[in-house]
């Protein structure tokens, strides 16, 4: 790929690089029209509240959970995209987030971005992770009766489904 | 709502408020599966809605990490019986991405016709069950779920099943069209096209229809796209967006087609924005049928994908399906999740129902086109 098909994509990343020079930890342009970037997890909303002012991402896709058992972390993944910016319309800018896995607290991005309300419930139940601030941080897909640990971690084994 | 969960089935419970009740609808089934909605009414109001979802939740996501890729593609489409090319499609995309392969363009044109016409049988039954019975109207019901056969039939000659077709593996589709299909397909989209004309006569331009559907659950351009709503639900609203435009795969870079969109947002212009779908896709397989080149239809692709993560991205029926998949050198992902638009579009639901009849509830339900299962994983 040349460099200038990728112009677009280093934009985004030197315009957060230069808001945020502290926060940003790691950027990494994927291919074209996606760019992860790694950041420190306190400044979540700030990034957020950037991200949609200032860039026009004025959604997310999703937010996902990835279990590091053998870094001990939990990676929290903000999926964000835009309607209102023509220009970045195509991309999909990947926030990423380590939390300790033994205590997995971070602040709710549903003040900034509505659309990941019950993203960030499902997460908070499959993997454990509290989102601070969250309107109605419930269960949402598994039975009233389940008990047990987050079930998408990755030491929990479900023997009935051949996962041993 | 009530500190007790009502029990299942329906289920009414007197609320602080005295002139407020809360009643349980669900978690029957309403067409698309099993879902409840609990809902506190005054009088013949909704006051506000909470949707209780995951009666057909089975851990699609975690039975992902221990099947390998292959084996995850049958199981991954089971969502969606009514749309499952895309979510077959969008799985595959992320993949090949990770193992560096790329498919022939006759291959992708494949894909491309059997996900149109995927895309027909989808809002047909859209169209038949979530429009058509749930606002009493048994005609389209029955008129467009014998059309819906006609193509079911003819994806069983190009797939070999009706509905689950595990038809993309990474590399490519797995069959060549076989041997009449182009003709037999033109020729059904000839009488399809006719039937469209009987469709609005019918349907979309009976008083008793537009009296139940105009003007009722409007989303606003700017609530839509600050709920992050995708698909029909999104452009119905005003916005233009569509991935088969923003971000092409398949053979849609090669193909002209127009992106209808409404102002008005109610869930009449919901309703009519599936029926200018189905022109477009028309018109797509027609061009894709004249276009389609020789060749080989796919690459042998590895089975094991190597360490790094992908996202991939597919127009599916019911809106944008984002698939990560997260491969570590190894036959099984570490990692599958799926955004899908049945789930993005639930948030829509309650925000719709507030302040409204009851007796709308179905119709903007209906308009929504939310399938439960797609939704639950």
């Amino acid at each position: 790929m040349s460099q200038v098909s990728l112009s677009r994509e280093e934009a985004i990343i030197g315009k957060l690089k230069a808001r945020f020079p502290e926060a940003i930890e790691e950027t990494k342009i994927d291919r074209a029209r996606r760019v992860t970037i790694h950041f420190e997890k306190d400044h979540v909303q700030e990034i957020a509240m950037f991200m949609r002012d200032e860039l026009g991402f004025d959604h997310v896709k999703g937010v996902a959970g990835v279990d590091l058992p053998t870094q001990k972390k939990i990676e929290v993944l903000y999926f964000a995209g835009s309607y209102s910016n023509a220009e970045v319309q195509d991309f999909i800018v990947i926030l990423k987030a380590q939390l300790p896995r033994d205590n997995p607290i971070i602040a709710s991005v549903v003040s900034v971005w509505e659309s990941a309300h019950f993203h960030e419930r499902e997460t908070f139940e499959m993997f454990g992770v509290k989102f601070e601030g969250h309107p109605d941080l419930r269960k949402l897909l598994t039975l009233d009766n389940w008990e047990g640990p987050p079930p998408m971690l990755k030491d929990i084994k479900f023997p009935e489904m051949g996962q041993r | 709502m009530t500190t007790e969960p009502p029990s299942p089935g329906i289920s009414i419970s007197k609320t602080a408020e005295p002139s407020t009740l809360d009643v349980s609808v669900g978690p029957q089934h309403p067409g698309s599966g099993h879902c409840r909605i609990l809902i506190r009414v005054d009088g013949d109001y909704i006051v506000s809605a909470d949707p209780d979802i995951g009666y057909v939740h089975r851990g699609c996501e975690k039975i992902a990490e221990y099947r390998n890729y292959v084996s995850n593609i049958p199981h991954l489409e089971r969502p969606n019986i009514a749309d499952a090319i895309h979510l077959n499609w969008g799985y595959v995309l992320p993949i090949e991405e990770l193992q560096g392969v790329v498919v022939p363009p006759r291959g992708k044109y494949i894909s491309t016709i059997a996900a149109e016409m995927n895309r027909i049988m989808s809002h047909l039954y859209g169209l038949a069950i979530m429009q058509g019975v749930f606002s009493g109207h048994t005609t389209i019901f029955m008129w467009a779920f014998g059309d819906r056969d006609l193509f079911i039939e003819l994806a069983e000659m190009l797939t070999g099943a009706r509905l689950t077709y595990s038809f993309l593996v990474p590399g490519g589709p797995r069959r060549d069209l076989p041997f009449g299909f182009e003709d037999r397909l033109s020729r059904l989209l000839d009488y399809f096209e006719k039937r469209l004309v009987e469709y609005d006569r019918i349907f979309f331009s009976n008083p008793s229809v537009i009296a139940r559907a105009k003007g009722i659950g409007v989303l606003k351009r700017e609530d839509a796209k600050k709920l992050g709503v995708v698909g029909p639900v999104l452009r119905a609203s005003g916005v233009k967006y569509d991935v088969r435009k923003v971000e092409p795969y398949g053979a849609y870079a090669d193909l002209e087609f127009d992106i209808p969109t409404f102002e008005e947002g109610d869930s009449y212009s919901r309703y009519l924005i599936r029926f200018e779908e189905m022109k477009q896709s028309v018109r797509i397989i027609r061009q894709a049928l004249e276009k389609i080149p020789k060749g080989p239809i796919a690459r042998k692709a590895p089975l094991v994908a190597p360490e790094g993560e992908a996202t991939g991205r597919v127009e599916s029926s019911r809106g944008e399906i984002t698939y990560l998949v997260m491969g570590d050198n190894s036959d099984k992902p570490s990692r599958v999740k799926i955004m899908n638009g049945s789930f993005r579009n639930l948030i829509a639901l309650p925000f719709l129902v507030r302040n409204v009849h009851v007796a709308d509830m179905p119709i903007i339900y209906g308009s929504l086109d939310y399938w439960p299962v797609e939704a639950d994983r």
